[in-house]
């Protein structure tokens, strides 16, 4: 009962007219984001992020999270339409999707899409009220030595299951580690790698280093393409709704893809992305027409849309309970959390319950409003796609210049987006991801504060994360995953799960 | 590949070197009273440990696991120069910011970005910068109260 009654709670704050705008602008913008290639929920999420200093926690995060979950919806018009993903969780409804376009079944794979996505958001959410509830409850015994070894096991998850080389995940965790080292010590109040610079003294900012790292890289990448053209399948808005026969190959796809994406979403390192490929290759392997796949199967795409969709929802689950975030957009939300004040971890449910239902119960709506925005107004994002390139990207620059400066008004935010968008468009054409770099850098402070809590308390004894069973079995796993990065058997078995 | 990994590796041993090396000067402290320093150094352990790693994996791998992509299809020569000019009008952009404001500068940056260098229409990107300005300083400015530098113009 008393998880009924926080919900109402929760929707009595989420109906609250600024937190209901604020809703539908992280949705419709989400949406946008996804539709449109070369800006993800990262960089709108770090856009936004100074925006939302102005407002209350749980309106600038009910925004922040309806941007993410909104873009998981938005990202599949693109993959559809124009084969072109809108983010990366997308990347594999190009596969089916698109060939369904292309043989004039657009509208059904746009419609089996969206109402996957809802089906799968909306189960996503009830799993979060039931398991982070719990998982709060259990993790209230946690120590700085338990918190300490999660946090290991969330960077060397993310590192491990990294697109190519786990060396290179690793090597990034590392910089993004020390880089959340520079400016004053949480404990001593010295000031550290400041370098005589005014500007690191406080530290390396969040929003300068994302939005460099994903929007400024993002757009020289996508330099290469400035004048390419993209071809955009016609759809009607009748032809939408999926029929009969599409609906009994999907149900068990969706079903399937809510479960990978729920519990995929959990674990650190998941999200929607690993998600969405595991769907699609279980589809793949449990259907009666494997070689449909690739040729406008619809089952490669209501599997893997529900999936990150699932995924997303899930992802909240360790960072309203334990304060860890699972992925890089977690991350920031984390981020947010910290900047307005909040304590992300296993106390937030009772300490602040408007914060986790008000953000819960709008959800449930942001998914509701999704389905509308993405079914009736879908030829308005076919509108938008036709926007070429060489005049967004102009506009994703000064949106990222302005969102680092109007943090602190300071030009040299300015210089560090720009020092990361350089560094970060080099790293992406080597083959480095930010992402663990980035997780790396929002749990930085966390891990080195706990880890050295954990010291002093244990007065300098490390058996503190051996001899506590919490700390070591997370411990243990990430030493294992570091270990079968250096044996190649180990090492060509992992490549091929990545490739697969 | 190996050449590139062969850099990459050595780039990540001197870094992590570095790093130990900053660290040790600000205090590492001991295990039971770990000093400011005592995760950086750390830090710099691992990257050098990872960078040893990938010497020594790349070192003693029979053949080369990562097909070998050409310098220029990495950065291929067509983008190279607008590239360049991006990156260069975005310094520009930001070392000149402060001193002629945000409506002035703005302006200059968004229409040196919106030129179509296919078809240059020097007008009509012109009008879109001036446009891009105005509505973002009624967005930013005037409702979010942004405080954009002033610069030369009063505004």
């Amino acid at each position: 009962m008393s998880l009924f009654h926080d919900l109402f709670y929760g929707f009595g704050i989420a109906v609250q007219p600024w937190n209901l705008l604020a809703c539908f602008l992280g949705v419709f913008i989400g949406t946008l984001v996804g539709v449109l290639p070369g800006i993800g929920p990262v960089g709108a999420m770090s856009l936004l992020l100074p925006i939302t200093f102005g407002i209350s926690p749980v309106t600038g995060i009910i925004m922040l999270a309806g941007i993410y979950y909104g873009s998981m919806y938005g990202g599949s018009t693109t993959s559809i339409l124009v084969n072109i993903p809108g983010e990366a969780a997308s990347v594999v409804t190009c596969l089916d999707g698109h060939q369904m376009a292309l043989k004039g079944r657009a509208g059904p794979a746009l419609g089996i899409a969206a109402f996957g996505s809802f089906i799968a958001g909306t189960l996503g959410l009830i799993g979060l009220m039931f398991l982070a509830n719990i998982l709060a409850r259990v993790a209230v015994i946690f120590g700085p030595a338990e918190y300490f070894a999660l946090m290991c096991l969330g960077l060397s998850l993310v590192t491990y299951l990294t697109q190519g080389s786990v060396l290179k995940g690793l090597s990034m965790a590392g910089l993004g580690l020390f880089l959340s080292l520079i400016g004053q010590d949480v404990i001593t109040g010295k000031a550290r790698f400041a370098f005589g610079l005014m500007g690191l003294v406080d530290g390396v900012g969040l929003v300068p280093l994302v939005m460099g790292l994903f929007g400024i890289s993002e757009v020289l990448l996508n330099l290469e393409q400035l004048y390419e053209k993209r071809e955009v399948m016609k759809t009607r808005l009748r032809e939408l709704f999926p029929n009969k026969e599409d609906w009994k190959r999907s149900a068990m796809p969706i079903g399937r893809g809510t479960l990978i994406g729920f519990f995929l979403g959990i674990l650190p390192g998941g999200g929607a992305v690993i998600s969405s490929f595991v769907s699609y290759a279980t589809e793949k392997k449990v259907s009666k027409h494997p070689d449909e796949f690739g040729r406008g199967a619809i089952e490669g795409v209501a599997g893997p849309e529900s999936a990150n969709n699932a995924a997303s929802s899930s992802g909240f689950i360790p960072l309203f309970s334990l304060g860890i975030p699972a992925n890089v957009i977690m991350a920031l939300l984390l981020g947010a959390l910290m900047i307005h004040g909040l304590r992300p971890g296993p106390l937030l449910i009772t300490e602040n319950p408007e914060v986790f239902w008000g953000t819960v119960a709008s959800m449930y709506m942001g998914n509701v409003m999704l389905l509308i925005l993405n079914l009736p107004l879908i030829g308005l994002w076919v509108q938008i796609l036709k926007v070429p390139y060489r005049i967004l990207f102009p506009l994703i620059l000064l949106f990222c210049f302005i969102g680092a400066y109007s943090i602190s008004a300071n030009v040299f935010d300015l210089y560090v987006m720009l020092v990361f968008g350089i560094l970060g468009y080099t790293l992406r054409k080597f083959s480095y991801e930010p992402a663990p770099l980035v997780l790396a850098f929002i749990l930085g402070p966390m891990l080195e504060q706990n880890l050295r809590q954990a010291l002093i308390l244990s007065e300098g004894s490390m058996a503190v994360f051996l001899t506590k069973p919490l700390a070591a079995a997370p411990l243990l796993v990430s030493l294992v995953l570091l270990l079968s990065t250096i044996l190649p058997s180990l090492r060509k078995k992992r490549q091929k799960v990545i490739t697969e | 590949m190996k050449r590139r990994v062969n850099i990459g590796a050595l780039s990540w041993i001197v870094l992590g070197a570095l790093i130990c090396f900053l660290a040790r000067r600000i205090r590492l402290g001991t295990f039971g009273e770990p000093g400011p320093g005592f995760i950086a150094f750390g830090a710099g352990l691992f990257l050098s440990g990872v960078g040893i790693i990938m010497l020594l994996t790349t070192a003693f791998s029979a053949a080369d696991t990562e097909e070998r992509a050409p310098w220029g299809r990495l950065f291929p020569a067509g983008s190279r120069v607008r590239l360049v000019y991006t990156i260069a009008l975005l310094f520009v952009y930001t070392i000149f910011l402060d001193r002629i404001g945000y409506v002035v500068g703005t302006f200059f940056l968004m229409w040196g970005l919106f030129l179509n260098w296919e078809r240059p229409r020097w007008v009509a990107s012109m009008l879109a910068s001036l446009v891009t300005v105005g509505v973002t300083y009624i967005v930013f400015e005037v409702w979010l109260h942004c405080q954009f530098p002033r610069g030369i113009l009063p505004l």
